[in-house]
C-alpha cells in the first residue's frame, strides 16, 4: 500500500505541473467578427511590368483584422485572368506576386490589366490598373504553337470521316500567341479521327531531341480546350525513343511512353506530366515498354499526337496549343 | 504482359505443390481469400431544383481472388507472398483486370535468438508513438454493418491498431535468473516515402522499443519514434523530422483476489524543418496514467485514467488519421445539378474505402466536428487535458457491456483565451440471447451509443461554442434456418451546434478558423440475409437505405439506397 501511495503522489506531482497557457492559436475570432477596416489602401507597386525582363508586380494592403481575399488581375484585351487568393491581415510581397501567369486563358497580352481584390463578406471591391509591357517567357523547348502554321517536316494523316476539321486556327478563343489547331470530326469505323507525327530533326537535332536525360527534370505540358462535357474525344501522345540512336524507331526494340488525356471538360486547361511519370500504354492499359524500360527524354526520336474517340459515340472535337517540354512544371 | 504474369504464377503455383508433395512434408500452404461484389445504387436527392444533371443509377461490381504462398523451406524462415488477381464486372480479358503484389514478407529467426521481418510489416508501439486509433471508427457495429466494414478493414490492412508499412523489423530478447526477467528490444525501419530525385525526399520512419520486464508486477518501457528525411536525396536541404520518446510503466497490485494495474506513458516530441526551424519547430510532452480495477470473479473491469496532451504535441505515427475528409467518395461523389461535392456520410464511413488511408503521412489529416471533435486523433489528440472512466463487463452467459466517459479541456486556446470543454461518453452492449435464454439458433442483439457534447462559455457572444451530436445503433442477426441468418440494423446520427473549423498550414499550426454551423439527421437501415457455408465462406444479400438531411440546407438532402450481393471466403 505504501508503494501504490507513493505512485500515486509521483503521478500527481507530474500532472500539476503544466503551466497555463497565456496565448491562443490562430487568429483572433473576437477580431475576426469586429467591424472590417483597411488600415492601408490596395496598390500595386508598378505602373508598367515588364515580365519578359524578370519583373513582378507585388500587390499591398492592410486591414484590421484576417479576412479571406481574392485579387483578380484581368487583361482588358485578352480577357486573361490571374487569380491570387489568400486568408491573412496583409496582402504583400509574401503572399500577392505576380509573375505575368495565368490562371484563366487566354494568356496575357501586352495589354491595359484591372485587379480588383474582393474580401469575403465585404461588400465593397478596390481596384488598381498596371500595363504589361512585356510577357513573361516560358524557357522550354516549344514542339508546336502553330504561329508559324504546319512544319514541312511534321507528319499529318486525317481521316475521311464526316465533319472533319484539323486545321490551324485564328479567332479570339486562341490562348497563346495568335494561333492553335482545332482537330475534330465524326469516325464511325476506327478510333483514330487523326494524328501529327513530331520528329526530333524537325528541332535542329539529326536524331533526338534536345532534352535532360534526366526525366525528372522534363515535364510535358501543352493547353487542350473541351468543347463540351460529354465530348468524347481523347488526346494520346506517344514519345517513341530511338534508343540506340540509329535513326529509326523500332517498336520491338524501342520504348514507348504514353500520356492519355480524356478530354472531358469545358474551355481551356493547362496539362502536364513529368516524364517519368508517363508508362506505356496498350489499348489504353498499362504494358511493358519494349526498350530498356528507362525513361530517356534525351533520346526521344518522335512523338505523335493522335486525336482519338470511340466510334460509337460520334461527333468529336477539341483544340490544342503550346505543346513544350518544361524543366519544372509550366506556369503559362 | 498480364497472360505472361498469370502464367508465370500458375507454373510457380505447380511446381511448389510438386516440392511440397514430394517432401511428403507441409513446408508450402496456400492462403488467402475470394470475394465478389455486386452492387446497384439509386441516389435521390432533394433539391429545390430537381436534380437533372446527377445519373441516378449505378450498377457494378467485381470479383477478386488473393492467393498467397506461405513458404517454409526450414523451421526458422517463412516467405510469403501474395498475388491479387480483380476482375470488374463488365470489363474482359486484358481490360478491367489487374494483377497485384498484395503482400510479400520475409520473416524468421536467427540462431533462435534474433526475430527479423523483411517486407511488409504490421506495426504498432504505443498510443502516443505509433499506433493507428481508428478514432472515427464507429464502435460495436450491427452485423449487417460490420460484414461490409470487414470488407474495408481488409483491404486497407487494418488489424487492431497496426499501421502497415514496408522496411525491416528485428527483434529479440535476454532472460536472467534473478534480479529482473527479461530485457526485450524491438526495432524498425520503414520507407515512408521514395524520393523522385527532384522535390520529394526519402522519408524514413523508424522506432525502438526497449521493455524491462522485473516480474509479472512490474514492467518499464522506453519507446522511441522518429521519422526523418535523407539529406542529399533532393537538393533542398529543408528536411522533415518528428522524434517522439516516451517511457512507460506497467505495475500490476495484487489485492486479494483481485488485481489493480497501474499503466502509465510519459513522453515528448518535437517535429521541424531544418530550413524553417523558427516557423516549424514544436515541441511538447503528454501524459497518460490510469488504474484499472479488475475484479476478477465478476469479469468486471473499472478504469479511472488522466490524460494531459500538449497543444505542440505532435507525433504522425499516432495522430495520422485514417480517414481523409477531403477526399471524394466512391460513388456518387457529386451530386444537384451543380454537381457540388456529396458530403460524407455515416455510410461512406462503413464501406467507403477511397477516404481511407493505408499508411502514415505527414499531413496533419483536418478533423470532421460531425464524427469526432473532442478526440479526432485518439488519446494522441494534441491539446486535451482531463481524466477517463471506463467500464467493462462479459460473461459467460453471453453479455459484453462497455462504457466510456471522456472529461476533457484544451491547454490552450483557439482564436481566444477561452478554452472549450468536451464531454464524450460511449455505451455498447452484445447479448448472445442464444446463450442467455437457450435458444437452440444463433440469435444477437448490438447496442450502440455515442453522445459528444463541445462547449466554450465567453462573454463575447462570437466566440460561443455548442456542438452537440448523438449517435445511436441498433442490431440483430436471426438464424432463421440451420446456416442461414438474417440480419438487420439501423444507424442514426444528430448534430446540432456550431465550431470553428482550424486551416493549418503545412507546418500544422493553425492559421485561420472557419466557423460552421450544423443542424443535421442521418440515418442508414439495412436488412440482409446470410448464407454461411462455413465460418470462413458466407453469401450475403443486402439491402440498405441511408439519407444524409441538413437542415440548414448547406448540403441538400439525398438518399441513397443500395442493394448489394456479397460472396466472402477465406482459406
Amino acid at each position: 500500500m505504501k508503494k501504490l501511495f507513493t505512485l500515486l503522489m509521483i503521478i500527481s506531482v507530474i500532472v500539476s505541473c503544466r503551466k497555463d497557457d497565456t496565448s491562443f492559436d490562430g487568429n483572433n475570432i473576437q477580431e475576426m467578427y469586429s467591424d472590417f477596416m483597411v488600415l492601408s489602401t490596395f496598390k500595386v507597386d508598378k505602373d508598367s511590368l515588364d515580365f519578359a525582363n524578370g519583373e513582378k508586380a507585388v500587390f499591398s494592403a492592410q486591414f484590421n483584422k484576417p479576412v479571406s481575399w481574392k485579387i483578380s488581375i484581368k487583361g482588358q484585351t485578352s480577357k486573361a485572368e490571374k487569380i491570387i487568393t489568400g486568408q491573412t491581415k496583409f496582402i504583400d510581397a509574401t503572399n500577392a506576386t505576380w509573375n505575368g501567369s495565368t490562371t484563366v486563358f487566354p494568356m496575357f497580352k501586352a495589354e491595359n490589366c484591372i485587379a480588383q481584390l474582393t474580401i469575403d463578406g465585404v461588400a465593397d471591391t478596390f481596384q488598381v490598373q498596371t500595363k504589361v509591357k512585356s510577357l513573361k517567357v516560358n524557357q522550354g523547348l516549344v514542339i508546336a504553337d502553330f504561329e508559324n502554321g504546319f512544319s514541312p517536316s511534321w507528319t499529318k494523316f486525317v481521316q475521311t470521316g464526316a465533319n472533319m476539321d484539323f486545321n490551324i486556327k485564328n479567332d479570339t478563343l486562341c490562348p497563346q500567341g495568335a494561333k492553335y489547331l482545332r482537330m475534330a470530326g465524326t469516325v464511325n469505323w476506327d478510333y483514330l479521327i487523326g494524328l501529327i507525327d513530331y520528329p526530333a530533326t524537325a528541332y535542329g537535332t539529326t536524331k533526338t531531341l534536345n532534352l535532360s536525360a534526366n526525366p525528372n527534370d522534363v515535364y510535358f505540358n501543352c493547353l487542350i480546350y473541351g468543347e463540351s462535357a460529354s465530348n468524347p474525344s481523347i488526346v494520346l501522345f506517344q514519345f517513341k525513343e530511338d534508343e540506340n540512336a540509329d535513326g529509326s524507331i523500332n517498336g520491338n526494340s524501342d520504348d514507348q511512353y504514353d500520356y492519355q488525356i480524356n478530354v472531358n471538360w469545358i474551355g481551356w486547361k493547362l496539362v502536364t506530366i513529368k516524364y517519368a511519370d508517363l508508362v506505356t500504354l496498350v489499348n489504353g492499359q498499362p504494358s511493358t515498354p519494349k526498350g530498356n524500360s528507362q525513361h530517356n527524354p534525351d533520346k526521344i526520336g518522335k512523338i505523335s499526337m493522335l486525336h482519338l474517340a470511340d466510334p460509337s459515340q460520334g461527333f468529336a472535337a477539341c483544340k490544342i496549343d503550346y505543346i513544350m517540354f518544361t524543366s519544372a512544371p509550366l506556369e503559362p | 504482359m498480364k497472360k505472361h504474369l498469370f502464367k508465370y504464377m500458375l507454373m510457380l503455383l505447380s511446381l511448389m505443390s510438386y516440392h511440397s508433395m514430394a517432401q511428403q512434408k507441409r513446408t508450402v500452404d496456400f492462403i488467402g481469400g475470394a470475394r465478389s461484389v455486386l452492387s446497384n445504387n439509386n441516389i435521390v436527392v432533394s433539391d429545390s431544383i430537381p436534380d437533372t444533371t446527377t445519373i441516378k443509377r449505378n450498377s457494378g461490381g467485381y470479383a477478386l481472388i488473393d492467393l498467397g504462398v506461405d513458404i517454409k523451406p526450414n523451421k526458422h524462415t517463412e516467405i510469403l507472398g501474395m498475388f491479387r488477381i480483380r476482375n470488374a464486372y463488365g470489363g474482359f480479358w486484358g481490360a478491367g483486370v489487374t494483377f497485384d503484389v498484395r503482400q510479400l514478407f520475409l520473416k524468421g529467426v536467427i540462431s533462435d535468438k534474433v526475430r527479423y521481418q523483411v517486407g511488409d510489416l504490421n506495426l504498432k508501439q504505443t498510443p502516443f508513438t505509433l499506433f493507428n486509433h481508428h478514432a472515427d471508427r464507429l464502435d460495436s457495429l450491427p452485423s449487417v454493418f460490420k460484414l461490409q466494414n470487414d470488407i474495408l478493414n481488409y483491404e486497407k490492412f487494418y488489424r487492431d491498431n497496426t499501421w502497415r508499412q514496408q522496411g525491416v523489423n528485428v527483434d529479440f530478447g535476454f532472460e536472467f535468473a534473478k534480479g529482473i526477467k527479461e530485457l526485450n528490444f524491438t526495432g524498425y525501419l520503414t520507407r515512408l516515402n521514395a524520393t523522385d530525385f527532384s522535390s520529394i525526399p526519402e522519408r524514413l520512419m523508424g522506432g525502438t522499443r526497449i521493455q524491462l520486464i522485473q516480474s509479472k508486477n512490474l514492467a518499464l518501457s522506453y519507446n522511441g519514434f522518429s521519422v526523418f528525411d535523407v539529406k542529399g536525396t533532393v537538393l533542398d536541404s529543408n528536411t522533415y523530422t518528428n522524434n517522439v520518446n516516451s517511457i512507460g510503466l506497467k505495475y500490476l497490485y495484487e489485492l486479494n483476489k483481485n488485481t489493480i494495474v497501474f499503466n502509465g506513458e510519459a513522453g515528448r516530441s518535437n517535429v521541424q524543418y531544418a530550413e524553417d526551424f523558427d516557423k516549424s519547430y514544436l515541441a511538447d510532452y503528454f501524459i497518460n496514467a490510469s488504474a484499472t480495477f479488475n475484479w476478477l470473479k465478476k469479469n468486471l473491469s473499472f478504469t479511472a485514467g488522466y490524460l494531459n496532451v500538449g497543444p505542440d504535441f505532435r507525433s504522425i505515427g499516432a495522430q495520422s488519421k485514417e480517414i481523409d475528409y477531403s477526399s471524394l467518395t466512391g460513388y456518387y461523389n457529386r451530386y444537384t445539378n451543380d454537381q457540388i461535392i456529396r458530403p460524407i456520410s455515416v455510410m461512406d464511413l462503413i464501406v467507403g474505402d477511397s477516404l481511407y488511408a493505408t499508411s502514415v503521412s505527414t499531413k496533419l489529416n483536418i478533423a470532421n466536428p460531425i464524427y469526432n471533435n473532442a478526440m479526432p486523433y485518439g488519446l494522441a489528440t494534441f491539446n486535451r487535458l482531463g481524466a477517463y472512466l471506463k467500464l467493462d463487463y462479459h460473461n459467460e452467459k453471453g453479455i459484453q457491456l462497455n462504457a466510456q466517459h471522456f472529461y476533457l479541456n484544451e491547454i490552450r486556446g483557439q482564436g481566444t483565451l477561452k478554452l472549450k470543454q468536451f464531454q464524450v461518453t460511449k455505451l455498447t452492449a452484445q447479448f448472445e440471447m442464444d446463450k442467455l435464454f437457450h435458444f437452440q439458433k444463433r440469435m444477437n442483439i448490438q447496442i450502440g451509443l455515442m453522445n459528444e457534447m463541445t462547449n466554450r462559455n465567453s462573454d463575447v457572444a462570437v466566440e460561443k461554442v455548442d456542438l452537440k451530436t448523438m449517435r445511436y445503433q441498433l442490431g440483430a442477426e436471426y438464424e432463421l434456418f440451420k446456416k442461414i441468418d438474417v440480419l438487420a440494423g439501423g444507424m442514426f446520427l444528430n448534430c446540432k451546434g456550431n465550431e470553428f473549423i482550424p486551416q493549418r498550414n503545412v507546418y500544422t499550426t493553425v492559421s485561420f478558423f472557419e466557423e460552421a454551423n450544423y443542424n443535421m439527421t442521418q440515418k442508414i437501415i439495412a436488412v440482409g440475409a446470410r448464407c454461411r457455408f462455413d465460418e470462413k465462406i458466407h453469401l450475403t444479400a443486402l439491402y440498405q437505405v441511408s439519407e444524409y438531411n441538413d437542415k440548414l440546407i448547406a448540403s441538400p438532402k439525398y438518399s441513397i439506397n443500395q442493394f448489394a450481393l456479397i460472396y466472402n471466403m477465406t482459406f
